[in-house]
């Protein structure tokens, strides 16, 4: 993104707006902190700028990255998928992509609200990698991990997303060393994350799953995504 | 792999927050020619129980996914019983109170297919410190982080100052999330609790 500053006239409707807070106002000008924008776009739907003075750039590799990770309404090339998320459980009474005896699970970084270079995506790729966990094939985040080691591509590392899902499955008896890699992060990583586990209501009722899961060492929220079992193949 | 997950709030305050989804499995339920007839007819199963918002009726014929947001459980149970009587075929999610969405769909004679826990919110060492939990129960409403926390802010401002009422300053933050998934009336409460935080 970028602001016009000879148009700008400083209102500074783009500020409020922006969910990253990556603009400044300067010398009574709004200017966008290249380092921080996430390329969301917030700014240029939202913000109504009076003087049109917002505008889309148009990006080059490896910046364009950010796109697909922080703007709502593009897709993700590699991908074909809208957002950086996937069907994941959404669908999984037609899919079945997690059976029972499988826990699926999405760790989004940068979220709410703080962002992620995508350097960081490794910090778990690389522990989950050794772990044996099988990534969703489909996720934005798997494309960019680049051999059987959890490494991801070397120039897209500084680049800055309001989000990147971490999405991979694991046979249920792993789901201790995956919290244990969770905890380890924890204590390494620059922005926030989000935990979510998947798992399929089959030979389990939710109230033993989250008993399961406090055993272990970790809060479970009182809401959740429940699939209702309506779809069909 | 999160979108409506990570609300935040106490049970009491997610009493009031549920969440609908319907969505096509690509390359299965989008390949039949009545598919996004089906669609059109679930968003419009969900408009008439009321939601307290919904996505954009201009894209229900050509999305994979319709949503809303509604205030309570009895309607989000009328919608159930409609789209399982109607037989659709197309999963649908139902985000909320797990115990309270559990007892409603034994009410239906339904089970949980497939549940996404959230175990919340994990923050670096590095990290300043995130905005207060109010404001966080606005922002993460949106599954796309596309309300700034800055706005909520500014609108407390402008609603103590009789610039604006609380109704019209919650219809705007609902503006920037385009799934349709932000509690309109839920965000009406948030703003009244700030705006006593800020008076105490």
């Amino acid at each position: 993104m970028e602001i016009n500053s000879d148009v700008c006239n400083g209102c500074g409707q783009c500020i409020l707006v922006c969910p990253v807070q990556a603009i400044k106002m300067i010398d009574n000008k709004a200017y966008i902190d290249e380092d921080c924008c996430v390329e969301c776009a917030v700014c240029i739907r939202e913000a109504k700028c009076p003087v049109n003075a917002i505008m889309m750039k148009r990006l080059q590799w490896p910046r364009s990255i950010r796109i697909p990770f922080s703007n709502v309404l593009t897709t993700h090339k590699l991908t074909g998928i809208g957002g950086r998320g996937t069907e994941e459980m959404k669908t999984n009474d037609v899919t079945n992509r997690y059976n029972a005896g499988e826990i699926g699970i999405a760790i989004e970084l940068g979220r709410p609200g703080v962002g992620t270079k995508l350097r960081n995506i490794e910090l778990f790729t690389t522990k989950l990698s050794v772990i044996g966990v099988i990534y969703e094939e489909k996720s934005p985040v798997t494309t960019l991990i680049i051999d059987g080691e959890g490494h991801i591509n070397e120039e897209i590392k500084e680049e800055r997303v309001l989000s990147a899902i971490i999405e991979f499955k694991i046979p249920s008896e792993k789901l201790p060393l995956i919290l244990n890699v969770i905890r380890t992060v924890e204590n390494e990583i620059d922005t926030v994350f989000t935990v979510g586990l998947v798992s399929r209501m089959q030979g389990i009722n939710p109230s033993e799953f989250v008993y399961h899961v406090t055993n272990l060492g970790f809060q479970v929220r009182p809401n959740a995504k429940i699939n209702i079992g309506l779809g069909k193949p | 792999m999160t979108h409506t997950l990570h609300r935040k709030g106490t049970v009491e305050d997610l009493k009031e927050d549920y969440v609908m989804l319907a969505m096509f499995a690509a390359g299965i339920n989008d390949s039949y020619d009545d598919s996004h007839q089906k669609m059109v007819k679930i968003g419009e199963i969900m408009k008439k129980y009321n939601p307290v918002n919904i996505i954009s009726e201009i894209v229900w014929v050509t999305t994979s996914t319709v949503t809303a947001a509604f205030d309570n459980l009895e309607s989000v149970k009328n919608v159930i019983r409609e789209l399982k009587k109607e037989d659709f075929g197309i999963s649908i999610v139902v985000s909320g109170l797990i115990s309270e969405i559990e007892e409603a769909l034994k009410e239906l004679e339904l089970y949980p297919h497939t549940i996404h826990f959230s175990l919340g919110t994990f923050s670096g060492p590095k990290v300043q410190s995130l905005p207060s939990e109010k404001i966080l129960e606005i922002t993460t409403m949106c599954g796309h982080h596309t309300v700034s926390p800055q706005s909520i802010t500014n609108y407390v401002k402008l609603i103590k100052q009789g610039k604006i009422t609380i109704e019209k300053a919650a219809e705007k933050l609902t503006k920037p999330c385009v799934c349709g998934i932000v509690n309109t009336k839920r965000i009406t409460k948030v703003l009244n609790s700030l705006i006593s935080e800020k008076k105490n």
